[in-house]
């Protein structure tokens, strides 16, 4: 055979639209992917937010004349560790407590001074219904000074945000999507004029039009296939190197705060399907415009 | 084998660029379509091969009404004529070998059905040696008989040729036309589109179309060099 692939597809591999089209659908396959990423990390920041404070509660024991510290923490923790649904009870130590305050109110001697209530951090048992107003009764009766938070305040407050933050992520990827579909749309079928001389010849010669649409549909699926790929490459990059950064010792203050991004494996998943989509998108492009460009040939 | 009935052309709105056109080609003929550049040649092979539709009158292709044809019934019909363009229509990016295998690709065979074919058409239009090189790169007498060879590589009933003379000097011409009369020997039928007196007087007796200002002058007339040269 001479080594000459007569099979080769009808389009030119490297025109100079098909390189406007690569380039088009990159850019966008990469701020689809960021956008997705950070949605898929608010996610799973809600759901890490409200399981965390739902699978846990808090026991405050205030000082009382009516009973000595250490009997209050012990008649709170065998009542606690007694009632049923509790996996665990553990009081804070004091050091402990003061970690929880560093946050707010920084180091140093003032902490020192301050009144610090004792805490028992109460572990529930993960997939069961805990009666937590009545072990909130029983304690106020039987332990003066004690006082049950089932953080349902907080719980619903974070819940309400990042279910908003989740909203808003998710329509700036609606956005991000449509003109992703535009673009490429409009990017294909420029791409397709400057082939027009490649139909209507192909045409001429006999191809039947699912013939001629399959060889277009081929050519321009791999080309927003591999922008997308290559969008998914640059933000997986991205994301991979704002973990990284975060994560550094050198990172700024309060960055070991900010959420992880994209860290389970599963989101790298959602991400493979922004390529698979532009590709798609590009391939039913090219099929229904080459398809009314041939419905107008006699 | 193509008959046309009082058929009438227009573009768009614009003005008919044929007009009351009747005539028959007949199975293995050589036709001859001449008349002056503007008389409506590529129009009248345009409707041949299918590229335009008439506006009004009857085109029969091979015992078939193509007005009344659904559009996916053409492709087959199309397949039975080969049609050397004016401006070739090569495909730049595709090597000679591709572009003349193109027909044969489009009928779903595969490379093994068509490459021997293929090379060894090539070969007879003096092309074997360029079987890898791109259309920018070969000279237009060598255009020219790749749009030939494709023209003919999947074996058409009928070969229209529009002006197949008029981008190659005399003498590349000369041959082009002895590779016709050779095709039309093979059985298959010509319509050859030009206004190139030599080449006319050249051919062998023949059938003459003679177009003029969108009108059919002459038909289906044998050919009469003496005539034609007056």
């Amino acid at each position: 055979m001479n080594g000459i692939n007569t099979a080769s597809g009808l389009m030119p591999p490297d025109s100079a639209s098909g390189t406007t089209l690569h380039t088009i659908v990159a850019v966008m396959s990469f701020l689809a992917c960021l956008t997705l990423g950070a949605v898929l990390t608010l996610s799973r920041l809600a759901s890490e937010w409200t399981e965390g404070l739902s699978g846990s509660v808090t026991v405050q024991l205030l000082p009382s004349p009516q009973i000595g510290g250490d009997d209050q923490l012990s008649d709170a923790l065998r009542i606690t560790r007694a009632w049923p649904g509790i996996f665990a009870a553990r009081a804070l130590s004091r050091d402990e407590a003061m970690g929880l305050l560093e946050p707010w109110l920084g180091e140093g001697n003032v902490l020192a001074d301050l009144p610090v209530p004792q805490l028992i951090e109460v572990t529930l048992t993960p997939g069961r219904q805990v009666n937590l107003q009545g072990l909130s009764k029983s304690l106020n009766e039987n332990v003066p000074g004690a006082h049950l938070d089932d953080h349902q305040r907080w719980n619903r407050e974070l819940a309400s945000f990042a279910a908003s933050s989740e909203a808003v992520g998710w329509a700036v990827l609606l956005l991000i999507t449509l003109a992703t579909l535009a673009i490429v749309i409009f990017a294909t079928q420029a791409g397709l004029q400057a082939h027009r001389e490649i139909v209507e010849v192909v045409h001429m010669i006999g191809a039947r039009d699912v013939f001629i649409a399959g060889e277009f549909q081929r050519h321009f699926m791999w080309l927003g296939l591999r922008g997308g790929l290559m969008g998914l490459g640059l933000a997986t990059a991205t994301l991979i190197a704002i973990s990284l950064m975060w994560n550094s010792r050198d990172a700024p203050v309060g960055a070991q705060y900010l959420p992880q991004f994209v860290s389970a494996p599963q989101h790298y998943i959602w991400l493979l399907l922004v390529p698979a989509i532009t590709g798609l998108i590009a391939m039913f492009t090219a099929r229904m415009t080459v398809l009314r460009v041939l419905g107008r040939m006699p | 084998m193509v008959r046309f009935e009082n058929v009438g052309m227009r573009y768009g709105l614009g003005p008919e660029v044929l007009r009351d056109i009747s005539f028959s080609l007949e199975p293995g003929a050589f036709h001859l379509l001449t008349g002056p550049s503007g008389a409506g040649k590529t129009s009248l092979l345009k409707l041949i091969y299918l590229a335009e539709r008439p506006s009004r009158g009857m085109i029969s292709m091979f015992g078939r009404d193509t007005g009344t044809m659904p559009r996916e019934e053409l492709p087959p019909l199309r397949r039975r004529i080969g049609v050397v363009f004016q401006d070739f229509r090569l495909l730049d990016h595709l090597t000679v070998l591709e572009n003349v295998a193109l027909p044969r690709r489009v009928m779903g065979q595969t490379e093994a059905q068509y490459h021997a074919d293929v090379e060894e058409l090539l070969a007879w239009v003096g092309l074997g040696n360029r079987l890898n090189a791109k259309p920018p790169t070969l000279s237009g007498g060598e255009k020219q008989r790749v749009a030939i060879a494709r023209a003919v590589v999947a074996k058409p009933e009928l070969l229209l040729a529009d002006e197949p003379t008029g981008n190659v000097d005399p003498d590349i011409g000369g041959r082009i036309m002895r590779l016709f009369i050779e095709l039309n020997r093979l059985g298959t039928s010509m319509l050859i589109a030009t206004h190139d007196q030599r080449i006319i007087e050249r051919l062998p007796a023949t059938r003459v179309l003679k177009l003029s200002e969108g009108r059919l002058a002459t038909t289906n007339e044998p050919l009469q060099p003496e005539a034609m040269r007056a």
